[in-house]
C-alpha cells in the first residue's frame, strides 16, 4: 500500500468536490429515484388541484415546499436503510450536503412544468 | 508510544436504562494496531459508535490529536482522517469497488486491491458478492483512501483464514505507513497474532491488558468462555 514512509497522516487523501459529486453513479442513482419521487408527486398533486379548480401543474411555492420535503424524506429513508449515510460519511460528506442538489432539480423541473403548461 | 490520535475519554452511556459504557477508556495511536476485545454484547460496538458520534454518551468527550471535539461526526472525522468500518454492510449495493473508488477520484487502489485479494470481482456490483468478498471489497475502499486512523467493527467476522490473513496483513501495512488502526475483535487467537495493543472491554469498562501475547490461550478462554 502506499506510502508516507511512516510520515504521519494529517488528512485523509480524498475531497469529494461538488463536480464530482455531481458527476458521480451514486448521485445519479439519488436523482433517478428523485425523479420519479417528483413524477408521483406531480400527479398526486395535479389531481388534488384538478378538484378543488386550481391549474394542476401551477408553481404554488406552499405546496412545492410540502412535497420536497417528502420527496427529500424518501430519499434519506433510502439511504439510511442501505447504510449509505456511512459510505458518505466516509466520503466525509454530510447527508444534507449530499441531497441538496435535488431540492435545486425540484424546482427547475417543477417551474419549467409550469411554464409549459401555461 | 505515539500519542493518541483518537481517544474516547470515560465514556458511560446507558440504552433503555441498561448501563451499556461505565467510563470506558479506548485510544488508537499512530503506527500501531490496537485491539478492543470483549464478549458479543460488550459494549464495543456502542463504544465505536460514540467515537463517531453515533450515540452521545452521557458523560466523556472523544478527543483527536488531544483536542475534545464537542460533537463528533464521521463526516467531521472523516476529513481530518478517519475511516470507520462497522459491521453492516455499507457499501452501495448497485455499484462496483471501481464505482466507489471513483466517487472519491481514486486511481490508485491497484495495489491495495491486490493485497486484499479483491481484484478478480472489482468489477462485479456489491450486491452480487458473499458475505466474505463484501467485507473484504468494504476494507479495500477504506483503506485505499489512506486513513490516518481506521475503526474497524468486527473486520474479520465471516471471513476464510486466506482472506483473515489478507486483512492482518492490510492492517500492518496501514500501521506501517504510519495510520492508527483500532478494530474490535474475540478471537483471542487472532489478536494475538495481529495487534500491538490491547484493551480488553467487561461490562463496559476497560482496561489496558500488558503482556497479552504471551499469557496462554486457556487463560483467556478461562476468563471469558464466551470468547473463541
Amino acid at each position: 500500500m502506499d506510502t508516507t514512509g511512516g510520515r504521519e497522516r494529517t488528512k485523509i487523501q480524498t475531497h469529494v468536490s461538488l463536480s464530482l459529486w455531481l458527476r458521480s453513479a451514486l448521485f445519479h442513482t439519488y436523482l433517478r429515484r428523485f425523479i420519479l419521487l417528483w413524477i408521483a408527486g406531480k400527479i398526486a398533486n395535479a389531481v388534488t388541484a384538478r378538484a378543488i379548480h386550481l391549474p394542476p401543474f401551477g408553481f404554488r411555492p406552499g405546496t412545492e415546499i410540502v412535497t420536497l420535503a417528502f420527496e427529500l424524506g424518501v430519499i434519506v429513508i433510502f439511504i439510511k436503510r442501505s447504510n449509505e449515510d456511512i459510505l458518505l460519511g466516509n466520503l466525509g460528506m454530510r447527508l444534507p450536503a449530499a441531497i441538496a442538489p435535488l431540492a435545486i432539480v425540484h424546482l427547475v423541473l417543477s417551474a419549467t412544468l409550469a411554464v409549459l403548461a401555461r | 508510544m505515539n500519542a493518541p490520535v483518537l481517544a474516547g475519554d470515560s465514556i458511560t452511556l446507558a440504552l433503555g436504562g441498561k448501563p451499556i459504557l461505565e467510563a470506558a477508556y479506548v485510544d488508537a495511536v499512530r503506527g500501531a494496531i490496537t485491539a478492543l476485545v470483549g464478549r458479543s454484547g460488550a459494549g464495543k460496538t456502542t463504544f465505536f459508535k460514540v467515537l463517531v458520534g453515533q450515540r452521545r454518551p452521557a458523560r466523556g468527550q472523544v478527543r483527536w490529536r488531544g483536542e475534545r471535539i464537542a460533537r463528533p461526526s464521521l463526516p467531521l472525522l472523516a476529513r481530518e482522517g478517519l475511516f470507520y468500518h462497522p459491521e453492516r454492510p455499507w457499501l452501495a449495493r448497485h455499484l462496483t469497488f471501481v464505482d466507489h473508488m471513483a466517487l472519491c477520484g481514486k486511481r490508485d487502489w491497484a495495489r491495495v486491491a491486490e493485497v486484499l485479494g479483491i481484484t478478480g470481482w472489482v468489477r462485479q456490483k456489491v450486491g452480487s458478492l458473499s458475505g466474505g468478498e463484501l467485507r473484504l471489497t468494504e476494507l479495500a475502499f477504506g483503506f485505499a483512501l489512506q486513513p490516518a486512523v481506521a475503526l474497524l467493527d468486527e473486520p474479520f467476522r465471516g471471513l476464510e483464514p486466506l482472506h483473515r490473513e489478507q486483512v492482518a496483513q492490510a492492517l500492518r501495512s496501514l500501521a506501517h505507513d504510519g495510520a492508527a488502526v483500532l478494530y474490535a475483535d474475540h478471537d483471542v487467537e487472532s489478536v494475538q497474532r495481529t495487534a500491538d495493543r490491547l484493551f480488553s472491554m467487561e461490562g463496559g469498562a476497560t482496561r489496558l491488558v500488558e503482556g497479552f501475547r504471551e499469557r496462554p490461550l486457556h487463560e483467556w478462554y478461562h476468563a471469558w468462555p464466551s470468547l473463541k
